[in-house]
């Protein structure tokens, strides 16, 4: 084995191990998975790992930022006419074609379902609609009457988070300078004892932040210690991991089990 | 907004379905993509299959980061050069990225820059000029070693039997390089 292979059994509950509670060897880990002198089944256990470690996670984000401009610095190499039209046939999005029209673009969401198709223009027009047409939440019928009056919703974020099989999850929101976040739960996923579900926000450079534990049921609410506007603002999507109940975690400890678009419901 | 910002924008909007975002971050990064998987497998053919696999699985979300991983363009470079070398070895398990052929004679999957070297495009930018330092910095056979394993996806023994060096030398090379690296940009910061 090299001596920079990460072994990939032998965590305790936390799923933690001794040997990367070192910094030095997590530093020299990141350093050789972004330079590319980790390969084959050790990237891959290294990938493994990461889903649960934290630390490593951060410090690759660090020496794939350190390092990017070398893949920059490569000249972008024209590709092949034919390449978008295969990745898009091969994958059912679109019939092959060299010029990708708007009209086509909206045509390729055809074969998925009807509120993934919702989520096409526009997020926070997406959003909206999506809440105008579905019968999933109060809020969906409250968006729809509001604009049959000619009436106008407060100032609201808005999310609309799938599971990770993509399925309509959880639909949340919360006034622009309020600190009341509404959580409706479509589609519950399985939450084991002693644990909670935890809502994080987002940025666009995919920076997550933590937001609050979500309580327990259906329709549910979370207080913010802070106006929405502030913790969201900056967020392009929402998120939901599941984590140990009473924990403050700084970053998200296992697989998001939600996560979609947050939206800014306004002129 | 800058190419990377963009990226990580159109990441998030891919990752909810979003067509129009994922032919909007074809057009924007395929051509970044496509070089560093040129890099590593010397076949245009190749190199758009190995894009093919990369953005078919950002779309189908098999190509997932890990919980806090930032989506940058930075990390898709590195997504596809992982997934260049997996194909390359994959689609030729017989052949290694270096390998000396019947005759004797080395050969190596090694593209030459088009242009400017990678380097020289780093030194261009005033942003990246700090990292080109550091690089330069370097000895020489360290900074070949790392940037066969960055820019050609060599293991640590194909940089061996290129350098003629032994295998261990090569590995202190490569985790000193970056760690040398670490430290410079860091005096520089």
């Amino acid at each position: 084995m090299n001596d920079l292979d990460p072994p990939d059994k032998g965590y305790d509950m936390n799923g933690r191990r001794s040997r990367y509670d070192n910094p030095s060897l997590i530093d020299r880990l990141a350093a050789a998975y972004v330079a590319g002198t980790l390969q084959g089944p050790a990237r891959r256990r290294l990938e493994r790992i990461m889903q649960r470690q934290p630390a490593l996670v951060l410090a690759v984000n660090e020496w794939t930022e350190r390092l990017g401009p070398l893949h920059v610095a490569l000249p972008p190499h024209a590709v092949s006419a034919g390449l978008w039209p295969r990745i898009a046939a091969s994958i059912g999005m679109a019939p092959p074609s060299s010029t990708i029209t708007s009209a086509t673009v909206a045509r390729a969401g055809e074969d998925t379902s009807w509120w993934r198709r919702l989520f096409a223009p526009i997020p926070a027009a997406a959003l909206a609609m999506g809440l105008a047409l579905g019968s999933v939440a109060p809020a969906l019928w409250q968006t729809y009457t509001a604009a049959q009056r000619g009436m106008e919703l407060p100032d609201s974020y808005v999310g609309v988070l799938s599971t990770a099989d993509g399925k309509p999850g959880l639909i949340i929101s919360s006034l622009r300078q309020g600190r009341v976040v509404d959580v409706k739960q479509v589609t519950a996923v399985e939450v084991p004892e002693g644990q909670t579900l935890y809502l994080w926000r987002i940025d666009k450079a995919g920076a997550i932040a933590a937001v609050g534990a979500l309580p327990k049921g259906k329709f549910t609410h979370l207080t913010l210690g802070e106006p929405a506007e502030k913790l969201f603002f900056t967020a392009v999507e929402l998120a939901v991991s599941i984590e140990p109940s009473g924990t403050t975690p700084v970053v998200p400890s296992q697989r998001f089990v939600y996560r979609g678009l947050c939206g800014k419901l306004w002129r | 907004m800058n190419d990377r910002d963009e990226v990580s924008q159109l990441l998030a909007r891919v990752a909810l379905r979003d067509a129009r975002a994922f032919e909007a971050l074809f057009n924007l990064a395929a051509g970044r993509l496509m070089a560093v998987a040129m890099r590593v497998t010397q076949d245009a053919a190749m190199a758009e299959d190995v894009l093919q696999e990369v953005f078919a699985s950002i779309w189908n979300r098999s190509q997932s980061s890990a919980p806090g991983q930032n989506q940058t363009l930075a990390w898709l470079c590195v997504v596809t050069r992982h997934r260049a070398i997996d194909f390359l070895r994959r689609r030729k398990p017989e052949e290694p990225l270096y390998w000396c052929s019947e005759s004797n004679q080395e050969r190596m999957h090694d593209a030459p820059a088009e242009d400017a070297s990678p380097m020289e495009r780093l030194l261009m930018n005033e942003a990246d000029a700090r990292l080109a330092h550091c690089i330069g910095a370097l000895e020489a056979a360290p900074r070949l070693a790392l940037l066969l394993s960055f820019y050609e996806g060599l293991s640590h023994g194909e940089i061996a039997r290129h350098m003629k060096k032994p295998l261990g030398t090569v590995k202190a090379w490569t985790r000193r390089s970056l760690m040398r690296l670490k430290d410079c940009l860091g005096a520089l910061a």
